[in-house]
């Protein structure tokens, strides 16, 4: 089976780069800024493949990069160097050489987006089934009676009340607001799906109840998810596959549990060591 | 207005219909460029007139710039020929244009100017409408910056502008858009046709003048040309309802004055507190009146 998704070389620069900005940061250097031009190396480098149906976790530090790679794989950014092919079905598409347009068509169609920050994910300003309609819009599908419909049947399998589907979800406690991102991101059946921190800042039992459903979904649906956290508990319950990240670098990649139970490098040694 | 100001055409100081041939010359060129791409709005150096910006200049300079002394024009404000807007603008045009005549007649007029109303007796091939248009983009309730909407637009991309009419048809069973309802013309480009009621979106479409957008504030000049698709943006399973004119029993409501049963029509409030309803196009309710009195005296 070819992957779905095959990333090389992804890298993103903040700031003038130079040519030594890749060589006097990272981890040996204990930095991602370089001495030289004081750019920022967001993500150097990273490069992996994702199988059909697949989760891979991605962990690492806050600023070591992980939500970098998946933000410039969804187009939030564009990156600086690197390649990224996604196939779907028959065709296969090289992301960043595409235009704005074909952009957006993949996003809105073939990918979903799940944001720690519900803020970012969701319109606040429109109800629960509006956010989740906006999406189907995007699709084309054009009639009301079958947003309604869609839209509640989503709700109703995330476990959203269908009953508050009008509400905004303001009104939403921070475990509902995320069921309606992942409600919105599964809208149009994609089949890969991005999740950045999406159990950061909400209580045990609501993790546990999230990351069941994200585990349900992917065996119902088959979707293949990037899952980005730096909670080892949610990569061990979720990813087969993991990278770990550190100043922008792939330090470590293998299965989860290798890594869990015997990590190579100090600082996934130090990583699992402080969490068990 | 001044009665007695004079604007010192005889002088070179000012020409033919106040702009300058240079203003002239690319408010025509943004025109054609208009008509080329159907509803894309197309930036254009509006002029400083001798009016505030938001009394109908953009519509204004479409008019000056596209008359001649052959042309008869027609001004008209929400219908009307004799309010304020519409009167200052031909009295305007009459000073700066001479040789131009001017009509209050539909049927008469080569050029007419008019804000927030199409009118009712249907145009011909040799008409052109110029609208004043005070906010062109219909993105603008759902995307703040121009610059993204400018791309939203060059893709084709409504669906934040369908979620706000689901929004609506969530909170109030019906599309609350009383004015300015988002149409798309000619398949791709989804316009704000100005504040005409609802009543008139159906009279763009295929419509057979020729109709022009002028906003002179944003700076945007767009156009419908004639034999051209003008959707209003629906459901598939919620068709587009224009404005009812029926009272709770079933009854159409006629024009007061002239008796009509087809036209738009306006509400008045009456001093003793009752209510009135009359033809907001004041040209078709004088011919309908004129026609009724006619039919009376033969009879």
């Amino acid at each position: 089976m070819k992957p779905i998704l095959d990333v090389k070389g992804l890298t993103r620069i903040h700031g003038t780069e130079c040519p030594s900005c890749l060589d006097m940061t990272g981890p040996e250097h204990n930095t991602n800024v370089c001495p030289a031009c004081g750019s920022v190396v967001a993500a150097a480098n990273v490069s992996f493949s994702l199988q059909p149906g697949e989760i891979l976790g991605i962990m690492g530090e806050s600023g070591s990069g992980k939500s970098t790679v998946v933000k410039t794989l969804y187009f939030d950014q564009a990156p600086s160097r690197g390649s990224a092919i996604f196939r779907d079905d028959d065709q296969s598409h090289e992301l960043f050489n595409l235009n704005g347009a074909e952009q957006r068509w993949l996003r809105n169609h073939r990918f979903g987006m799940v944001y720690q920050n519900p803020n970012l994910g969701l319109n606040f300003g429109i109800s629960a089934g509006g956010n989740i309609a906006e999406r189907l819009l995007m699709n084309d599908l054009n009639h009301y009676g079958d947003i309604r419909r869609r839209a509640s049947e989503l709700l109703t399998r995330t476990d959203v009340m269908v009953s508050r589907m009008d509400e905004s979800p303001k009104q939403f406690s921070g475990g509902m607001q995320q069921r309606v991102q992942i409600a919105k991101a599964l809208a149009t059946r994609p089949p890969l799906l991005y999740l950045d921190e999406v159990t950061t800042g909400l209580d045990l039992s609501v993790q546990a109840r999230i990351l069941d459903l994200i585990l349900e979904i992917q065996h119902e649906l088959g979707t293949a998810m990037i899952v980005v956290t730096h909670d080892l508990g949610v990569i061990r319950l979720l990813a087969s596959r993991t990278l770990v990240m550190k100043y922008g670098r792939v330090i470590e990649s293998g299965l989860t549990d290798q890594i869990l139970e015997d990590p190579q490098q100090a600082y996934t040694q130090q990583l699992v060591a402080s969490t068990l | 207005m001044n009665p007695d100001y004079r604007l010192p055409h005889s002088q070179d100081s000012y020409g033919f219909g106040f702009l300058d041939e240079f203003a002239k010359r690319e408010i025509r060129r943004v025109i054609l460029k208009a008509i080329s791409i159907p509803g894309y709005q197309t930036p254009y150096a509006s002029r400083e007139m001798p009016m505030g910006r938001g009394f109908g200049t953009g519509g204004l300079q479409l008019t000056l710039s596209m008359i001649g002394p052959d042309d008869t024009l027609k001004v008209i404000d929400q219908g009307s020929d004799d309010s304020v807007n519409a009167v200052n603008l031909r009295k305007f045009a009459e000073l700066t244009c001479p040789e131009v005549s001017t009509t209050e007649s539909t049927t008469e007029a080569s050029l007419i100017q008019t804000r927030h109303r199409v009118p009712e007796i249907p145009l011909r091939e040799d008409q052109v409408l110029n609208l004043q248009v005070p906010y062109p983009d219909p993105l603008v309730i759902v995307e703040p910056s121009e610059a993204k909407r400018k791309i939203m637009h060059g893709e084709g991309d409504y669906a934040r502008l369908l979620t706000k009419l689901y929004e609506d048809l969530v909170k109030f069973d019906e599309i609350t858009i009383s004015h300015r309802y988002p149409t798309r013309i000619n398949g791709h480009y989804v316009i704000d046709p100005s504040p005409i009621p609802r009543y008139d979106v159906p009279g763009l479409h295929q419509s057979r003048a020729l109709l022009l957008f002028g906003a002179g504030r944003e700076k945007k000049i767009y156009a419908v040309p004639p034999y051209t698709n003008a959707e209003p943006l629906v459901f598939d399973d919620v068709p587009f309802r224009t404005e009812s004119f029926y009272t709770a029993d079933g009854q159409r409501r006629a024009c007061d004055r002239c008796g009509s049963i087809d036209s738009f029509l306006d509400e008045l409030n009456l001093d003793d507190g009752s209510k009135a309803w009359q033809c907001s196009d004041t040209d078709y309710c004088n011919r309908q009146l004129a026609r009724t009195e006619a039919g009376e005296a033969t009879q």
